[in-house]
């Protein structure tokens, strides 16, 4: 059988494990106030009737018989609360106030019996009321027996019993209801993140948790679903990009590629024409394609991966420099000056490689747009923020404002560089490893129109102070 | 030279047995692992080319017990993972070189030859000597037809790995990666600069050229 959705809930459940631990401690602590009360009665009674018998024992042993008999009927008819009964050693009752003994035979020590009395009240129904008495053998064989009405006590014992019986219902039903309300609330909080599951899992990535402003566990759990969800839509629709992008970008080299082998196929075939060239060109645009992919999969395991893998503490002016001299000869043989400022004893936490390969990225940009007889500058410094800052400033045409985020992205070429060798992506490396390392990719206008140069661009890779 | 070629791919084995015999290798071929190993402690090899993943043993794996056995025959390894601790790793294993695939078939080649090369020279050497060429590795100059020619540092280092491997075709990505010690592609061809730097160098005023382009693969110096 299948409980109800509430009652399986883990609220619930716990209500239901503290509920037990509660009801122990509840029970305790009711055994020891029936202890202290109802049981208190019952021993103070027994203390009475026990120095009663002592007190009717001595007058036995000092004057005898005869003696004690007047004094149980002197007793008996006096206001005392007890109940007495006086037998000869054949348990034949001389004398007292109840008639038949409550003890049917009577051999050994002082002995405690229960028993009841009977009773008429003003309205003379006849009443049973509890009793309690202590036996004893006098010296000289016969028994007397003193008892009270316990009647009184007992009722009182009951109401006791009673008020204890209702405040444990009361602890068990306020713990219930108190576990349904619990987890009703909790329920009613998670229905809203499981509708969210339920609705990612079913391949909406745009549902969102509702935040509901109580800054409980709920709203931080809530809060947190939604950025990973956040990230996740960002980095699918990054992926869907890159795969359109790819498929453009990869298509339009491999049609031109698969033209190029079937050309040359077919003239091996009619047996006319040399394919060597065809196929020289086939193979070129194969590297291009691999180029292409072996960046987007850069990009791709960085982004994926997060962090800059196997980081290490270095001088980034160390690096700058050896970037700076595997392009300085390609920088001037196209007529570029090159220039090169680095600020010492500065330290970067990263993937050197990966740094290199981005600073070479931004460099290859800037010979690349540059004309002859313009200029470049690599300046390695630590800005004000304590962020180091790689940064490359070139003569050439620059990027316009509106266009600067979106070369970033990938595979983005502007229109007038379609002419110029490149699959696009060299930014968007750049980009990756700057996020991958914490920092970021800055672009800028460079030092302005002069003349035919310019106005230039400035592209900065920023890093977090090491 | 005799190369073993542990390759799981058939295709791609069966090409580079064709383009190594070509060259003028013989080849044995081992289509994973445990045929590998195998093959390698029974034959003599002077360049073991290994694809790093394969069924039931994997190059690297193959490659540690082969040097924990004491077999010190050079290993390319050859493997999809690109990235920098996929490399890291396979020349902990004891891998000499590592080329990630799709490679050039240049690449290829010229990868084998400098690895079985290197074994010939093992000795230390001091003086390096191709044709009229000469360098002092101590001194660090270097004379042609007796004659000195001053080189930058990168220029000496470049110089020195076209000397060690001369008369062998060397590729770009080889001078990047062994001189440069970058593993990345550069979108432009920044060491073909490099290298017309040097040769202006050490070819200039000279009759006869001896850094020579090898069309398709790179660049070869000859004695």
């Amino acid at each position: 059988m299948r409980l109800p959705r509430i009652f399986r809930t883990t609220p619930f459940r716990l209500t239901l494990l503290f509920l037990a631990l509660y009801a122990s401690a509840a029970l305790t602590l009711f055994v020891y106030i029936y202890a202290a009360t109802a049981g208190e009665a019952t021993r103070r009674t027994d203390m009475e009737i026990t120095r009663e018998m002592h007190s009717l024992v001595a007058a036995y042993d000092r004057a005898g018989i005869d003696a004690l008999n007047q004094s149980l009927i002197e007793r008996a008819a006096s206001e005392r609360p007890f109940l007495y009964l006086l037998m000869d050693k054949d348990h034949r009752p001389i004398s007292g106030s109840i008639q038949e003994s409550p003890v049917e035979k009577f051999t050994g020590p002082p002995t405690w019996t229960s028993f009841s009395v009977t009773d008429q009240d003003a309205q003379g129904h006849t009443m049973k009321h509890p009793a309690r008495g202590l036996q004893r053998r006098l010296s000289g064989g016969q028994i007397i027996f003193v008892g009270a009405d316990i009647g009184a006590d007992e009722a009182y014992v009951n109401k006791i019993v009673h008020a204890l019986q209702g405040a444990g219902a009361l602890v068990v039903l306020l713990g219930l209801a108190g576990g349904v309300l619990v987890s009703r609330n909790v329920t009613r909080s998670m229905v809203g993140l499981t509708a969210v599951v339920d609705a990612v899992r079913n391949g909406d990535l745009g549902a969102r948790a509702q935040v509901r402003g109580a800054r409980d566990e709920f709203d931080e759990l809530a809060a947190g679903v939604n950025e990973m969800l956040d990230r996740l839509e960002r980095s699918m629709a990054g992926h869907r990009h890159a795969g359109d992008a790819i498929a453009h970008d990869l298509r339009s080299p491999l049609t031109r590629l698969r033209a190029r082998l079937e050309a040359a196929y077919l003239d091996v075939e009619a047996g006319r024409g040399d394919p060597t060239q065809a196929l020289a060109q086939a193979l070129e645009d194969t590297d291009g394609v691999l180029k292409t992919f072996g960046a987007v999969l850069s990009i791709a395991r960085l982004q994926a991966a997060g962090a800059a893998p196997d980081p290490v503490l270095f001088d980034p002016a160390e690096l700058a420099a050896d970037i700076s001299e595997l392009y300085e000869p390609l920088s001037e043989d196209k007529g570029i000056d090159f220039a090169a400022e680095f600020s010492k004893d500065l330290q970067v936490r990263g993937n050197r490689e990966f740094l290199a390969q981005a600073l070479a990225n931004i460099l290859d940009n800037a010979v690349k747009y540059t004309p002859a007889g313009g200029a470049i500058m690599l300046r390695v410094r630590r800005r004000s923020s304590g962020e180091i800052e790689f940064s490359v400033t070139d003569t050439g045409p620059g990027v316009p404002d509106s266009d600067r985020d979106r070369v970033v992205e990938r595979f983005v070429r502007l229109e007038n560089s379609r002419n110029q060798p490149g699959a696009g992506l060299g930014l968007s490396l750049v980009a990756a490893v700057a996020e991958a390392h914490g920092g970021r990719l800055e672009l800028a206008e460079g030092p302005g129109k002069v003349g035919e140069m310019g106005p230039g661009l400035r592209v900065a890779l920023v890093l977090p102070r090491a | 030279m005799r190369i073993l070629i542990v390759e799981d791919d058939r295709e791609a084995a069966e090409a580079m047995e064709r383009g190594l015999a070509e060259a003028g290798n013989a080849c044995t071929r081992a289509a994973d692992g445990e045929e590998g190993l195998a093959a390698a402690r029974e034959g003599e090899f002077d360049v073991m080319i290994v694809d790093r993943m394969m069924p039931k043993m994997n190059g690297v794996q193959l490659i540690e017990t082969l040097r924990r056995e004491g077999d010190q025959t050079p290993v390319l390894f050859l493997s999809a993972l690109g990235e920098v601790g996929d490399r890291v790793a396979g020349l902990q294993a004891g891998g000499d070189d590592y080329l990630v695939k799709p490679y050039a078939f240049a690449e290829l080649i010229a990868r084998v030859e400098a690895l079985a090369r290197r074994r010939e020279t093992g000795s230390v050497q001091t003086l390096l000597r191709v044709g009229e060429l000469e360098m002092d590795l101590i001194g660090r100059t270097v004379h042609r037809q007796g004659k000195e020619i001053d080189l930058q540092p990168r220029e000496f280092q470049l110089l020195e790995f076209m000397m060690r491997h001369a008369g062998q075709s060397v590729t770009r990505t080889m001078l990047l990666e062994k001189v440069w010690e970058y593993h990345f592609d550069p979108q432009t061809n920044v060491i073909d600069v490099h290298i017309s730097r040097l040769r202006s160098k050490i070819d200039k005023g000279f009759d006869r050229p001896m850094l020579q382009t090898v069309r398709g693969a790179g660049y070869r110096l000859d004695a």
